[in-house]
């Protein structure tokens, strides 16, 4: 064992990582919890990694579509299994991923010199995002069907482009195979594509400027702050993290496996209920609260207003010596939270609360 | 004989016996395993001469007297409240076989209740030998509660050829021991003494969390890896336990583990296979988290922690009493008695003259019509044991889209045939107007649902 690890270590420099792996220390405080939820968020990738390509050896998109997720869930051994997994992994990891952007914004972790790792993050969320609302038409079944082209109402509303855009993405004037076929590209080619790379700038960056510490941490003198070696205690932590993210995912595949409606049918009326998935729902509510040309302008503005805004943080609040700006910043991320959970409730009122 | 239904909108009367049996599950066996531990520990302390280690054992002794005495014992009587209410068939038959196990068994839960209590005030104040001595009544006292309650409990899955000979002959009582010691007694209560000893383990685990790392390094981490050994017998032998508890339950009840198989697709399982792998998971990242995060690393092991691993247990337990209830699917008692009441051997007579008529609980509601009103009690009866009108294993949902004939058949193979089903579901009984007012229920219960659809979605924007 130790000729074979002295074979690798001369090779591969195993020693040097682990020295520097040694080094590397994470701040101990109150909050510290949340450091593990950017850790959860790879691990939900990771999964959606593993499970998309045992997916991909069955699925067929175009024409053929549903009856090759048809065949997945009910045919092949362990397919429902590895279905749901990929679709519960999907939405655990953008929970994950709100909650790590959350604790990173209330933990002033955008302050300089982390803004790239801020908005990288923001990149990875919309992409996040974009493979959520590409995956979910994949099976091609009614609920998939409808919620799309709902969804793809939303970009048909910018002015100007917005048209362009949704044709574009759908492959003509109808959700069709050929949507299909582009969701497909860009689901397991186009967004990987582009996701891996700018994945390993946002871990080489945390990996370079370590762990952010909260105001309330910063205030207090250097020696009284704790931290703890990364190698191997808070990497034993977060592996038994993992494992719990595992349990969660394996108790709601087990426990609520994904469905698989009737087939789409474009003649058919769609069936009650059809609305984005949940994060997108906010959004959805916005748009539909503000009718005509002038309420798509304020909607739209909105969003477009509040994102610019929320990408911009790090320029408002940039340091800790600024208390004002640090406690406008923090009310700002308050108000956030509050508008996208009040707009997403009422969305999913608007939609099962009114007897439809 | 068949007593008034007890309607629990949304969750069902199954839910709330599984609610509170959970929880009760993540204390009482604490309460077993834990009085074990603290002698142990005590035991140990007393030895090495361990003053810090008693100081904290006297705290956790007092969050085991209120956590036990209080939550464990009003869940427990909570347990009985409920299936009463819920399943007041089963309940009777229980009580009339079982009437001197459970005065044992309050023989004992006094014993231990006042052992406890004896336990935590005596802390420093008798002589160490009489503390130990209370102490090791408290653990036989709770250990004894298992081994009585156990035999009443595995009675329902397995009530055991000999009881079955003579169940309805008014002699079933003297069927006592073999009905107690039945074919899975041995097995449920060895895999429950393991989940006593990994829960007295995680539990002192919360208490050990709580004391700071920095100040109390080597006290934490010496407190945390003794807990944490706790779960080593379980994680050894849980696995062939569990091997020899399937073993002992019968084909017939087993076969529902691989119901899935043959009826949905290939590996594609039902619900309580998928619960249980669910245990298994469970049980085993229960292990490695408590590996990774105190055993590894104990100084840090944080409340939050601890309670992390405590609701692992709760998934693991949950799943386990989910299973243990569901393996007993179609029956509530084997063999004997479905789930919604009616006995095996009266399925015929059922049949022949009439569920109601031998149903004199089960009102009519004099507000429907009187063909209605049949298929309404009907529907109390024999169906909402198990389901739901619009949330639990909905009725509403199960049936959306099928007209009146469709559910006339579905009503026809439960009554008659009804592989699969009948694996998993009572048989239908009633005779041939029951069956059909049941059936104009039903439909009558879906249809404004499916009426009402197409006029919601043409309102949709």
């Amino acid at each position: 064992m130790a000729s074979l690890y002295g074979w690798l270590d001369e090779r591969l420099g195993l020693e040097e990582l682990l020295e520097f792996a040694r080094h590397k220390t994470v701040p101990v405080h109150k909050h510290t919890f949340w450091y593990y939820w950017g850790g959860i968020s790879l691990f939900f990738f990771i999964v959606q990694l593993f499970t998309g390509v045992l997916l991909l050896v069955y699925y067929r998109p175009g024409p053929e579509a549903y009856d090759s997720v048809r065949q997945i869930t009910y045919d092949i051994n362990f397919g429902w299994l590895i279905r749901s997994t990929h679709s519960w992994a999907a939405n655990l990891m953008l929970v994950a991923i709100f909650v790590h952007m959350f604790s990173v914004f209330f933990m002033k972790a955008y302050r300089k010199p982390r803004e790239f790792g801020w908005w990288s993050g923001l990149v990875l969320l919309l992409m996040t995002m974009l493979f959520g609302f590409s995956g979910y038409l994949l099976p091609m079944d009614e609920l998939a069907y409808f919620a799309t082209k709902i969804g793809l109402e939303m970009p048909e509303k910018i002015p100007w482009i917005g048209p362009k855009i949704a044709s574009l993405l759908r492959g003509g004037l109808e959700v069709n195979e050929f949507t299909v076929q582009r969701f497909f590209a860009l689901h397991v080619v186009i967004l990987p594509l582009a996701f891996l790379p700018l994945l390993g700038f946002h871990l080489w960056l945390v990996q370079k400027h370590g762990n952010a510490v909260p105001p309330s941490e910063e205030a207090k003198p250097v020696e009284q702050r704790r931290t703890m070696p990364f190698f191997p205690n808070f990497l034993a932590k977060d592996l038994a993290m993992w494992l719990i993210a595992l349990n969660v995912l394996a108790v709601l595949a087990a426990l609520f496996p994904w469905q698989l409606g009737e087939q789409a049918d474009p003649t058919k009326a769609p069936p009650p209920g059809i609305h984005p998935e949940w994060y997108f729902m906010s959004m959805f509510y916005v748009l539909e609260l503000f009718q005509g040309t002038w309420g798509l302008a304020v909607s739209m503005g909105i969003f477009t207003l509040g994102l610019v805004l929320w990408t911009l943080i790090p320029f408002y609040d940039p340091d800790s010596r600024n208390g004002k700006r640090a406690r406008q910043a923090t009310w700002f991320g308050l108000v956030v939270v509050l508008i996208l959970t009040a707009t997403t409730i009422l969305g999913y009122w608007g939609v099962y609360g009114k007897g439809h | 004989m068949n007593y008034p239904f007890w309607d629990v909108p949304h969750i069902g009367s199954g839910w709330v016996i599984g609610i509170i049996a959970i929880f009760h599950v993540m204390i009482s066996h604490f309460a077993v395993g834990g009085g074990f531990y603290l002698v142990l520990a005590e035991r140990k302390a007393l030895r090495e001469n361990r003053q810090d280690w008693l100081e904290i054992l006297r705290g956790h002794s007092k969050f085991f007297l209120i956590l036990t005495g209080v939550f464990g014992a009003a869940s427990g009587v909570g347990i009985w409240f409920a299936i009463g209410l819920a399943h007041p068939e089963a309940t009777s038959t229980l009580i009339h076989n079982f009437v001197f196990g459970w005065a044992i068994e309050w023989v004992f839960f006094i014993v231990e209740l006042t052992t406890a209590a004896v336990y935590y005030y005596t802390y420093g104040r008798v002589s160490n030998e009489l503390h130990l001595k209370v102490g090791w009544l408290y653990a036989a006292a709770s250990l004894l509660t298992l081994v009585i309650i156990n035999g009443i409990l595995t009675f329902m899955l397995t009530p055991g050829q000999a009881w079955l000979n003579h169940a309805l002959s008014g002699r079933e009582a003297d069927f006592f021991w073999q009905a107690f010691f039945n074919p899975t007694y041995w097995p449920s209560l060895v895999l429950r003494t393991l989940v006593c000893v990994s829960l007295a383990g995680i539990w002192a685990l919360v208490t050990c969390s709580r004391l700071d790392g920095e100040t109390h390094g080597n006290l934490k981490t010496e407190l945390v890896r003794w807990s944490s050994k706790w779960l080593i017998p379980s994680f050894f032998l849980m696995p062939f336990v569990m091997v020899w508890y399937l073993l002992s339950v019968p084909e017939t009840q087993r076969e529902l583990l691989k119901l899935g198989i043959s009826t949905i697709g290939s590996g594609a399982f039902t619900q309580v296979t998928r619960v249980g792998l669910v245990i298994i998971m469970a049980s085993a990242t229960i292990v490695l988290v408590v590996y990774f995060l105190a055993w590894r690393s104990p100084k840090d092991f944080t409340f939050s922690h601890a309670v992390s691993v405590l609701l692992l247990g709760l998934v693991a337990t949950g799943a386990g009493e989910y299973t243990r209830e569901t393996l007993r699917k179609p029956y509530v008692v084997g063999q004997h008695m479905y789930s919604n009441g009616v006995r095996v051997k009266w399925v015929e007579k059922y049949n022949k003259e009439g569920y109601l008529k031998h149903s004199p609980w089960v009102r009519q509601d004099p507000s429907l019509p009187p063909a209605m009103a049949v298929g309404e009690a009907m529907f109390r009866g024999q169906c909402m044991s198990c389901h739901t009108r619009d949330a639990y294993r909905s009725m509403e949902r199960l049936l959306a889209g099928r007209n009146r004939e469709s559910i006339g058949n579905v009503l026809k193979i439960l009554h008659e045939n009804g592989e699969p089903y009948r694996r998993y579901m009572p048989p239908l009984v009633g005779t041939a107007e029951e069956i059909k007012a049941l059936g104009d229920y039903l439909a009558a219960m879906v249809a404004p649902k499916t009426n009402a659809a197409p006029a919601a979605l043409a309102a949709r924007p």
